[in-house]
C-alpha cells in the first residue's frame, strides 16, 4: 500500500521546508523537498546602490548572513576590480570563520540533537515523538547538559564575529577591499582568549558527543547518501603566504570515482519544477527568470543548480573529504559528524590567521564605481558553496543572481534527476510512518537554509495518494 | 554585620534598569509570585535572525527564559516537533483558554492570500503566516513586533515587494509593541519581555516602541560625537571620525546601541562602520543608500 506522509513544517532548520514522500512496503518511493517561503532578493537588488548589496543580501539569512556579505563584496570587487591585500582577506576570513562555528554548535545541539536524544520533557518546547530516544540515561544526560552549556559558546562564536565585525547577525564589518575597521592589538588578544574557550567546547564536548550519538544510530550511517557528488568551490584556500588552510576547489564525481578541478563555468540552473518562466537552463550571468505561480508541474520555487548537468552536494562533509581529512562515507550521519569536525579545523584556521593580522592596518579606500560593469563572487559558506553575480549599469545594480548551498542540497529535481536531498531521502526504510523520524534526521544532516533557498511553493494540489494524518 | 546595609545608588542607566527589571522577573518567578505565562514564538517572512539574535542573549539567557520567564510552546527554529503535531498546536491553543503572549517576527506576506509564505499544514491544508497572525494575533494578552519586517516590513517587504509583505499591524488590529531592528538586539527583546510579566506594559513612545530602549538617537550618545561638533568627518570606512559624510544613519536613528552596544557589549555597528538605520521605520528603502562617498561634495 502506498501513503503519503507530508512534514510541513520541517522545524528545527532556518526557514520554511516541506517534505513530501510516498512510502510503499515501508520503503521511500518518492520524494520531494519544497521551499516554504518567497521574498524575491534577487528582484530586490535592482536599481539600488552596488555597495547596499553588501548590507541588505546579508538580510536573506539570519544564522548565515556573513556569508552573503562576503559573496557581494567578492562581486563587487571582481565588478570594481579590486584586488584585496592578504591583509583585507585575513581579518575577512576571520569574521567569516566565526559564523562557521556560530552556525556548526547551534545545528548540532539545537537543531540536531532533539533527533537523537530524550529532551527534558518539563518544557513544552521540547515535547515531540515517543520513544524514538536511544541512548542510556547517562549519555543523554550528558548531551542534554551540553545542549544549554552550548549556547554560551555559540554566543561567544557571534561575539567573536562582532568584535570585528560590529555586531552578528548582519554583521559591518566585511566589506569591498575585506574589511571596515582595523583590527588592533588589544582585539586580537581578545580574539585569542575566546577562541580558546570555543575550541575547547568543541574538542571536549562537541566532537564526543557526536561520537556517542553516531555509536547509537549505526544504522544512520547507511542512509541519506544521495547522489554522492561532491562539490567546493575552495575553502580558505589559496594564501599567498600560507597556501591553502582548508580545501582547494574540488569536485568528487560520485559515479566515476574521479575527482577534477572546480570551473565555475559549468554551473548551469534549470527551472523546469520550479516556479518560474524564462529560459529552462542557463548560466547565472545569463537571465533572471520571473515568479509563475500557475506554471504547470512545478512543485517549489528552489530552483535546480546543476554542476555540469549533476546535481551535486555542498557543505562540511564535501570539503571534508575532497580536503582528503574524512572518507568515511556519504551519509547522513556521516554528515552530521562532518560538521562537528569541520567545527574544530575552522577554530585552527582562525587561530593561524589571528597570526597574521596586523594591528590598525587600513585597507578601505574611496572605492569608485564603474557605470557600468559585472562581477562574480564564490565562496565556500558555511553550507556550502555560495555564488552572487552582479550587473552594474549606470551606477546601479540592473541585475543580481544569488545561488545557495540550500539551492544545490534542496534543489528541485530536473528532468534528469532528482534534487540532492531528494535522492538522499529516497529508498529509506520507515520504521513508524505516523513517527518517521528517519526522514527529519536524513533532512537535518544537511543542514538546510530555507531562508536562503528562499521560494515559495504551491501547496495543497498535488496530493494523489493516501494521506498518513 | 546589620541586616539592612547600606548598599551604594542603584544606576538608572537603561543597561542596568534592564538588567534589575530581568532579575527581578527572575526573583518573582522563583517565589511562585508569577505564574510562568505561555509564550508563542511565531516565524513569518522573514530571515529568521531575531530568533538567532534572542541566543545571543546572556543576563537572561535562553535557558533562563524558558526555565524560570515562561512556557515556550512554539518555536520553528527550535521546536522539537515536527510537521502536523506541531502546527496543531497552534490551533489548540488558538481554541482554549489558556492565556498567552505572542512574539512574531518577519513580515506578513499578503499575496496569493497569504500562500507566499506557510506556517506548515494540517493534512494538506496549507496554513499561512497570514492566517496564523490573525487567528494568535486577536487571542494574545499581549502581541509583540520582533525585528523590521515584523514591526513594517522591513527587508521582506522592500521594493518591489513582490510577496506583498506587510508588517504585523497591517493585518491586526490591535494594540501591538514594537521593537524595531535589524535583528533586534536581545535584551530589547527580553527586557520588553520581562517588564510584561512583572509590571505589565513598559511606557511606550507614540511609535509604540518601549522608551527604556528607544527613547534617545544614536547620535545623541554617539563616542565620535565630538568629531561631528567640531566638523572633522570621516572621508571613507575604517577613519576613526565622525561618519555623517559616508552615510550614517545615527542622526536618525532612536536605539541605546551606543551604550549598550551589541554581543555582549563588545562592539556595535558604528564601532566597525556606519549605522545604517536598521531600527528606524522604513529600512531598508528609506535609509538606502547605505554607505556614499559623495554625500556632500560639490
Amino acid at each position: 500500500m502506498a501513503r503519503k506522509i507530508i512534514i510541513n513544517p520541517v522545524t528545527r532548520i532556518s526557514g520554511f521546508l516541506e517534505l513530501d514522500v510516498t512510502v510503499e512496503n515501508g520503503v521511500v518511493s518518492e520524494a520531494r523537498t519544497k521551499g516554504m517561503m518567497f521574498r524575491g532578493f534577487e528582484q530586490m537588488m535592482k536599481g539600488r546602490k552596488p555597495f547596499d548589496a553588501i548590507y541588505l543580501t546579508q538580510r536573506i539569512c539570519g544564522i548565515c548572513s556573513t556569508a552573503h556579505s562576503v559573496g557581494s563584496s567578492l562581486a563587487l570587487e571582481d565588478a570594481l576590480n579590486v584586488t584585496m591585500e592578504e591583509q583585507g582577506r585575513y581579518l575577512r576570513d576571520i569574521i567569516h570563520g566565526c559564523e562557521f562555528l556560530q552556525n556548526h554548535i547551534r545545528h548540532f545541539y539545537q537543531y540536531s540533537v532533539p533527533d537523537y536524544v530524550k529532551m527534558p520533557p518539563e518544557h513544552p518546547l521540547f515535547t515531540s515523538y515517543e520513544g524514538t530516544a536511544r541512548l542510556p540515561e547517562r549519555e543523554n544526560a550528558a548531551i542534554v547538559e551540553h545542549y544549554f552549556e552550548s549556547l554560551a559558546i555559540s554566543r561567544l562564536a557571534h561575539q567573536l564575529l562582532a568584535l570585528f565585525g560590529g555586531k552578528a547577525p548582519h554583521n559591518h564589518g566585511v566589506y569591498v577591499g575585506g574589511y571596515t575597521t582595523p583590527a588592533t592589538a588589544v582585539k586580537i588578544i581578545e580574539a585569542k582568549s575566546m577562541l580558546q574557550k570555543i575550541r575547547n567546547f568543541i574538542v571536549d564536548k562537541m566532537i564526543p558527543d557526536t561520537y556517542t550519538i553516531s555509536r547509537y544510530y549505526p544504522e544512520l550511517f547507511q542512509m541519506g547518501k544521495g547522489p554522492g557528488n561532491l562539490m567546493s568551490c575552495g575553502a580558505f584556500n589559496g594564501y599567498e603566504a600560507l597556501g591553502t588552510l582548508y580545501t582547494e576547489p574540488l569536485v568528487f564525481n560520485g559515479k566515476t570515482n574521479e575527482t577534477s578541478r572546480f570551473n565555475a563555468d559549468l554551473i548551469m540552473e534549470n527551472i523546469n519544477y520550479s516556479w518560474y518562466q524564462g529560459k529552462k537552463t542557463y548560466k547565472p550571468f545569463e537571465t533572471m527568470p520571473e515568479p509563475d505561480m500557475e506554471k504547470e508541474d512545478a512543485y517549489t520555487w528552489v530552483k535546480a543548480p546543476r554542476y555540469d548537468g549533476m546535481a551535486v552536494e555542498v557543505g562540511p562533509l564535501a570539503r571534508l573529504w575532497l580536503s582528503g581529512d574524512y572518507r568515511n562515507g556519504i551519509s547522513a550521519m556521516d554528515r552530521t559528524i562532518a560538521r562537528s569536525l569541520e567545527a574544530g579545523k575552522v577554530v585552527g584556521i582562525i587561530s593561524t590567521l589571528l597570526d597574521q593580522v596586523v594591528p590598525d592596518y587600513m585597507v578601505q579606500k574611496e572605492w569608485e564605481l564603474p557605470s557600468s560593469a559585472q562581477g562574480a563572487g564564490l565562496v565556500e559558506t558555511t553550507r556550502g558553496t555560495l555564488g552572487h553575480w552582479m550587473k552594474i549599469e549606470d551606477g546601479v545594480i540592473s541585475f543580481y543572481q544569488i545561488i545557495t548551498p540550500s539551492a544545490w542540497d534542496y534543489s528541485a529535481s530536473d528532468e534528469n534527476s532528482l534534487g540532492t536531498a531528494e535522492q538522499a531521502v529516497m529508498g529509506t526504510t520507515i520504521t513508524d510512518p505516523e513517527q518517521p523520524v528517519e526522514l527529519g534526521r536524513i533532512l537535518r544532516s544537511f543542514d538546510p537554509c530555507m531562508s536562503c533557498a528562499t521560494h515559495v511553493s504551491s501547496p495543497g494540489q498535488e496530493t494523489k495518494t493516501i494521506q498518513v494524518f | 554585620m546589620s541586616e539592612h546595609p547600606v548598599l551604594p545608588p542603584e544606576s538608572t542607566d537603561n543597561e542596568s534598569v534592564a538588567a534589575r527589571l530581568a532579575r527581578e522577573a527572575k526573583r518573582q518567578v522563583a517565589q511562585g509570585n508569577l505564574k510562568k505565562k505561555k509564550l508563542v514564538y511565531l516565524e513569518l517572512n522573514g530571515c529568521s535572525g531575531n530568533i538567532i539574535s534572542l541566543l545571543n542573549g546572556s543576563n537572561p539567557d535562553f535557558e533562563y527564559m524558558i526555565t524560570s520567564m515562561v512556557d515556550l510552546l512554539y518555536s520553528n527554529s527550535l521546536m522539537a516537533a515536527e510537521g502536523e503535531q506541531a502546527v496543531q498546536r497552534l490551533f489548540d491553543l488558538a481554541a482554549g483558554d489558556e492565556e498567552f503572549i505572542l512574539a512574531v517576527e518577519g513580515a506578513v506576506a499578503l499575496k496569493n492570500n497569504g500562500m507566499y509564505h506557510l506556517v506548515g499544514k494540517i493534512g494538506d491544508r496549507p496554513v499561512t503566516g497570514l492566517e496564523m497572525a490573525e487567528l494568535l494575533g486577536k487571542k494574545a494578552t499581549h502581541v509583540i513586533s520582533v525585528g523590521a519586517c515584523s514591526v513594517d516590513g522591513g527587508p521582506s517587504a522592500a521594493r518591489p515587494n513582490l510577496s506583498q509583505s506587510v508588517g504585523l499591524q497591517g493585518v491586526l488590529d490591535r494594540h501591538i509593541i514594537k521593537l524595531p531592528g535589524c535583528p533586534v538586539n536581545p535584551d530589547w527583546f527580553l527586557g520588553t519581555l520581562a517588564h510584561l510579566l512583572m509590571f505589565g506594559e513598559p511606557k511606550l513612545d507614540d511609535m509604540n516602541r518601549p522608551l527604556m530602549f528607544y527613547s534617545t538617537l544614536i547620535h545623541d550618545r554617539c563616542p565620535r560625537r565630538p568629531f561631528f561638533d567640531q566638523g572633522i568627518f570621516a572621508e571613507k570606512l575604517g577613519e576613526p571620525y565622525c561618519l555623517f559624510k559616508v552615510g550614517c544613519r545615527g542622526p536618525v536613528t532612536r536605539t541605546d546601541c551606543p551604550t549598550r552596544k551589541w554581543n555582549d557589549h563588545v562592539n556595535w555597528p558604528i564601532g566597525a562602520s556606519t549605522c545604517i538605520g536598521c531600527a528606524q521605520f522604513g529600512f531598508p528603502d528609506r535609509m538606502a543608500p547605505f554607505i556614499s562617498y559623495d554625500t556632500t561634495k560639490e
